[in-house]
């Protein structure tokens, strides 16, 4: 009984906050201010869908709870084509491609990156995924020091369209852009809907897994996979996330109380969309824009994450 | 039944197996031992689909381990490893009711449920049952993977070192539910043992491995013998029977 309460209590307060979001201060402007905060607050979402299941899948199928798909490189990878594309085109370049344009070419080169990775990398890691890591951190910093590196080639004015790119923002999407994430992450969902019991066994280690009965190589390539894809479109879509991953997954497991999918993965869901909504609010109406919703999320999470570090530290 | 023909494990340079041949006994608790690098972990997870030979084949029932697949294979063998996920948020009613996912991937039926009872029956963890892996001592957790792997029903377990850290009392309690569960089931449990006197006084049969190589293969009274173990371990041996068993003694001597 007490477990339908809290849904339903969770559920009524993200509802409120939502409205809250929407309507404070817009004087009920229905032509300009409120269709973009309810563009926002779309963007909101789809990023804490993508945010929420790509933390969970990676941690389940790395077996470990401190990391983050970024740590493959996806985002360094974003943030090296974003450098790229203001250092040969200029800062007007960006708005020849407009930002869909810009949308899609980013999904495209993360996605081919991952497949490299997958598909390529993998199998000579022997399907061994510590390895894959290892390869993936390597590249995330051989990636930024690239990305460094043209930065520093580019003029002033570039480099802040290049910052504002690299914070993890809700007002550069587009209806279209939102649209057709949306349609993406659906399908990978739905392609994923099915193997939540997988996913739990899968939490037993590969070993017992494949004891179990899973077809552990398999199911691998299809979650990261999966990842790759949430990661691109949540990355193209609100910027890196780095991680915010880390802090929005262990507040799910800590809240759940329980390590099965079906109940984590709404709690992340729920837990993100609280976060950003509320950074978001903060952003807007407090200070102004002067600050981004990375800073502020990332102060708080860095200041868990080290609590986390600590806490373990002591039970273990 | 189980048929490994001329296995060979090579990790780059090093070999691991070298030539091994032999069949399993069916029904009844066949132990692996040797000293530390003999290669009997290996040999395991390899008859457990975990590691692939070098070359050489495995067989099960006349069928090469190779073509069978994993989903299929759980049916028929189940593996427990040194207990992992020792930090997982789970009850152990819900980490035997894994045993089951081989058959309902997930969606447990009325019939699963009756055997994960049966299996939380077999091993007395009635009082566990609400218990957080987490929270559990660690033979109490060794108990409930153990009953993890019994939920599986299948034919032949395989436990690698099932004894590693356990007090005397959860030892005996593990070997007494495994000769149970071969003497009432007739199922065939497989497993590597570094305690020489578990597996001297719980097995039917023994299977001695010293360098990657099979050194002695026979029933318990054939294997245990002072000479036997003395060139095993490189250690002196002296074994007292008694109507209770027998004790294998390497100390003092």
């Amino acid at each position: 009984m007490s477990t339908t309460m809290k849904i339903w209590g969770s559920f009524i307060f993200i509802l409120l906050l939502m409205c809250f979001f929407t309507f404070i201060g817009s004087s009920f402007d229905f032509d300009y201010l409120i269709p973009n905060r309810l563009l926002r607050l779309s963007t909101i979402i789809l990023g804490s869908i993508c945010l929420a299941v790509s933390a969970i899948l990676f941690q389940t199928i790395v077996g470990n709870r401190i990391l983050s798909p970024s740590i493959m490189g996806y985002e360094s990878v974003y943030l090296l084509w974003q450098a790229l594309l203001l250092f040969m085109l200029g800062a007007h370049g960006l708005t020849i491609l407009n930002i869909s344009g810009n949308f899609i070419i980013s999904i495209a080169i993360m996605l081919i990156y991952s497949w490299a990775l997958h598909y390529w990398l993998l199998p000579r890691c022997k399907n061994n995924i510590y390895m894959l890591l290892l390869f993936g951190l390597v590249l995330t910093t051989v990636l930024a020091t690239f990305t460094q590196f043209i930065q520093l080639s580019i003029s002033p004015g570039e480099f802040s369209i290049f910052q504002g790119l690299s914070y993890t923002s809700f007002n550069r999407s587009k209806p279209e852009t939102l649209i057709s994430g949306g349609v993406v992450v659906t399908i990978c969902l739905w392609m994923g809907r099915k193997t939540l019991p997988v996913l739990d066994v899968m939490s037993l280690g590969r070993e017992q897994s494949m004891s179990l009965g899973v077809d552990h190589p398999k199911y691998i390539r299809l979650y990261l996979a999966l990842i790759a894809v949430l990661v691109a479109v949540s990355t193209s879509l609100i910027g890196p996330t780095g991680f915010m991953g880390i802090f929005i997954a262990n507040i799910a497991y800590a809240l759940a109380g329980s390590n099965k999918h079906k109940a984590v993965i709404p709690i992340a869901f729920a837990v993100s969309l609280i976060i950003f909504l509320v950074a978001q609010l903060f952003v807007e109406h407090i200070f102004n824009y002067k600050t981004s919703v990375s800073i502020l999320v990332n102060l708080v999470c860095g200041i868990y994450f080290l609590a986390l570090i600590v806490r373990t530290r002591g039970t273990a | 039944m189980i048929t490994v023909q001329n296995l060979n494990k090579v990790y780059g340079t090093k070999s691991v197996l070298t030539d091994i041949s032999l069949t399993f006994p069916t029904a009844g608790i066949t132990s692996l031992i040797g000293p530390n690098g003999a290669g009997k972990s290996t040999l395991l997870m390899i008859i457990a689909k975990l590691l692939e030979p070098s070359s050489g084949h495995v067989s099960f029932n006349s069928r090469q381990i190779s073509d069978i697949k994993t989903a299929e294979y759980a049916h028929r063998v189940a593996t427990l490893r040194q207990s992992p996920g020792f930090n997982l948020r789970l009850t152990v009613e819900e980490l035997i009711s894994f045993g089951r996912f081989p058959y309902s991937r997930g969606h447990l039926t009325q019939d699963d449920k009756k055997i994960i009872e049966e299996s939380i029956e077999f091993l007395d963890l009635q009082h566990l049952r609400n218990s957080y892996l987490d929270e559990l001592s660690g033979g109490q957790r060794q108990m409930a993977f153990l009953a993890m792997t019994i939920a599986q029903k299948t034919d032949v377990l395989l436990l690698d070192e099932p004894l590693n850290n356990l007090d005397m009392r959860h030892a005996v309690q593990i070997m007494q539910a495994l000769r149970r569960l071969c003497d009432e089931q007739g199922r065939t449990v497989l497993l590597v043992i570094h305690d020489i006197n578990f597996a001297a006084n719980y097995s039917d049969h023994i299977i001695a491995l010293k360098n990657g190589t099979l050194k002695f293969n026979g029933t318990s009274e054939q294997v245990i013998t002072e000479t036997n173990l003395k060139s095993l371990y490189e250690l002196d041996f002296e074994i007292i029977r008694s109507k209770h068993g027998c004790l294998c003694n390497y100390f003092n001597l």
